[in-house]
This record gives structure tokens, C-alpha cells and sequence, in this order.
């Protein structure tokens, strides 16, 4: 699946569209047309594109774009914790 | 405008061309014929990330995610932070697997370097970039390079919390810089980290040998050491939190 995602870096996760493996180009369209549309408006959010076999895979491997600071700086304690149990 | 497209596919810009439109990015305020560029440029790297992703996926049986192409916003922060030319940026495209720790990481980092023979390196496990531990692989394919991040889960809980202090509260941040207490705190979580793998994948190699009696005690030893370090680790999260509650208040 591929993941187009918006994301303010102060504000978080502002949109996140979900495309079809086969809708590369679609997508890599879309990625262009918003940019070039927040470049207009002088708004500098991320725009970026990601591919992950699921949303879940996804919100694993790039917490930051879904997750708060607090959430992930209490997340640490329980990665480690949680290393008691492999 | 570099790249506008043919019916049978992009136009190959020049090195030169693509370097300087990497100078016109480094003043920031691009143009739109510029951020279109740019996007040919990242374009042009697809069948090279396909192709490893695929490698990856076919090959090892792993699931990466993915990251076709850079946003334009670290682009333009690379190359003003590197002095680098457009060209010699390596992560335009590039993958990321996380495992669980460094056993599977060395495994893993084996057997991508066996798929991609000549591709470099980087460890960063042994010279960590401001903190930032894991090893990067960095295979050319058809002259494209793409880079493969291999994160243990607690290299990538580091890495998150660091690339999210420097979103919330200074970009410097993963670079050596913003507030001392975060810089410092993530350095030492950083190290905290080091010690707390390296004991794990000890008492691994250890149980792997068989827990003989002359080893038992080392093995304990180690294991309390575990215990120790992880405390530490958790301690170490817990003042972070308390500090970025009072620098956000």
C-alpha cells in the first residue's frame, strides 16, 4: 500500500491518503499537485510518500508522523521492558 | 525545467544540471518549475528503490517500508546542513527494516550485504551520529543509489524520539544542537541504549554456547547488569517527559 501523508511538524499528522500498489503514479501526481499548492500558499508542511504492506506496518516503522512526543518518549520505557519477554 | 516527460519515459538531466538545481534549492523559496524538477529527479530513482524493495521483500521474506522518494523540505535541509551536492545526496530513496535486536540486525545486515555485494556500509552502532544508532546499507543500482535502514526496535524508539524533539521543539536537535537538557538526555539515552544491547546480545552468544557452570556466573552477572541498565533507560525516559512538559508549558 502506498501512503501519502501531509504532516506539519509542529502540528502532526494533518492527512494521510491511502493509494493502491498499483496507483504509484497516482499518488507520486497527487504528492506534486499538494506541494505545489502549499508552495502557493507559502505553507511549508511535509509532504511525503510512503509504502508499507499495511497502515499497521506503517504507523510501526514511522511513529513520528502519528505520535505525540509524550507518546513516544513513554514508549521507550516499554520497548525496553518489553525485552523481557522475547 | 529538468526531466519534463516523453511518451516513452523522463529525460535524463545532466549531472550538472541537477547539481545546480540543488544550489537553487539550497536558498530555499523554490520555484514551481524547480519543485517539479526535483520531483523528476526523485522520480527517476523508482525502478532502483523497486528494485531493492523487491530484493528485500522476495528474498528474505521481510516486509520494509518504504520511502520512494525524500520530501523536498529534508532535501533542502540536507544539503544546506551538509554542503553537499544534489548528486551525492544517498537517501532520495531508500527503505527501512526494523528487528528486534542486534542478533537479528547482524543477521539481517549479512544477509542484505549478500544480496547487494558492493554496497557500503555504514555502522553506526559503532560511531553514532549524534546519538542516532543502526546500520545503513547503500547498494547502487543501474548508477541510483538507495539506502536500506536496518533499526533494532529500541535503535528505532531512539531514532523516533529524536527526530520528533527536533519536530517539536528544535531541528538542531538531531543535529547536536537545541536545548542542552534534550540534547544531552537523548545522548545519554543513546548510550544507555549501547550498553543495554550489547549486554543483550552478550548473554545471547552466551546461552548460545550452553549455560555450562564455568559461564553461569557471568551469565547472572551479566543479567543483573540487564536489570540495572534497563532501569536506567526507563529513568532516563521518565526525566525527558518531565522536561519537555516544562520547556512545552
Amino acid at each position: 500500500m502506498i501512503f501519502l501523508i501531509e504532516y506539519d511538524r509542529r502540528k502532526g499528522l494533518i492527512n494521510l491518503t491511502t493509494f493502491d500498489d498499483s496507483e504509484r503514479s497516482n499518488a507520486e501526481n497527487r504528492r506534486l499537485q499538494i506541494e505545489l499548492d502549499l508552495n502557493r500558499r507559502g505553507l511549508g508542511c511535509e509532504v511525503v510518500l510512503l509504502e508499507a504492506v499495511s497502515e499497521e506496518a506503517l504507523r510501526r516503522t514511522h511513529r513520528r508522523y502519528f505520535e505525540s512526543l509524550r507518546t513516544l518518549t513513554a514508549s521507550g520505557s516499554d520497548a525496553v521492558a518489553s525485552v523481557d519477554k522475547r | 525545467m529538468l526531466g519534463a516527460r516523453t511518451p516513452t519515459g523522463m529525460a535524463q538531466p545532466s549531472k550538472t544540471q541537477i547539481d545546480r538545481l540543488g544550489d537553487r534549492l539550497k536558498k530555499g523559496s523554490p520555484n514551481e518549475s524547480d519543485l517539479i524538477s526535483l520531483d523528476n529527479y526523485r522520480r527517476s530513482f523508482s525502478p532502483a528503490y523497486e528494485a531493492v524493495v523487491r530484493a528485500i521483500r522476495d528474498q528474505l521474506d521481510l516486509e520494509p517500508t518504504g520511502r520512494p522518494g525524500k520530501s523536498t523540505r529534508s532535501i533542502m535541509e540536507k544539503l544546506n546542513r551538509e554542503s553537499i551536492r544534489l548528486t551525492q545526496v544517498q537517501d532520495i530513496a531508500g527503505c527501512r527494516v526494523v528487528v528486534s535486536d542486534m542478533s537479528a540486525q547482524e543477521l539481517i545486515v549479512a544477509l542484505i550485504g549478500a544480496i547487494f555485494p558492493g554496497a557500503s556500509v555504514i555502522d553506526r552502532r559503532t560511531k553514532p551520529s549524534y546519538g542516532y544508532r543502526a546500520v545503513h546499507l547503500v547498494p547502487r543500482i543501474s548508477g541510483k543509489l538507495v539506502e536500506i535502514q536496518v533499526r533494532t526496535s529500541l535503535q528505532h524508539v531512539w531514532g523516533e524520539l529524536s527526530e520528533k524533539s527536533a519536530d517539536v521543539i528544535d531541528p538542531d536537535i538531531k543535529y547536536g544542537g537545541g536545548p542542552d537538557f534534550v540534547r544531552d538526555t537523548l545522548l545519554s539515552l543513546s548510550s544507555a541504549l549501547k550498553g543495554f544491547e550489547d549486554l543483550e546480545y552478550r548473554i545471547q552468544r552466551l546461552l548460545l554456547q550452553g549455560v555450562h557452570h564455568e559461564i553461569q556466573d557471568e551469565l547472572q552477572s551479566f543479567e543483573e547488569k540487564l536489570v540495572k541498565q534497563k532501569r536506567s533507560f526507563a529513568e532516563q525516559c521518565h526525566e525527558l517527559m518531565v522536561t519537555l512538559d516544562q520547556i512545552r508549558s
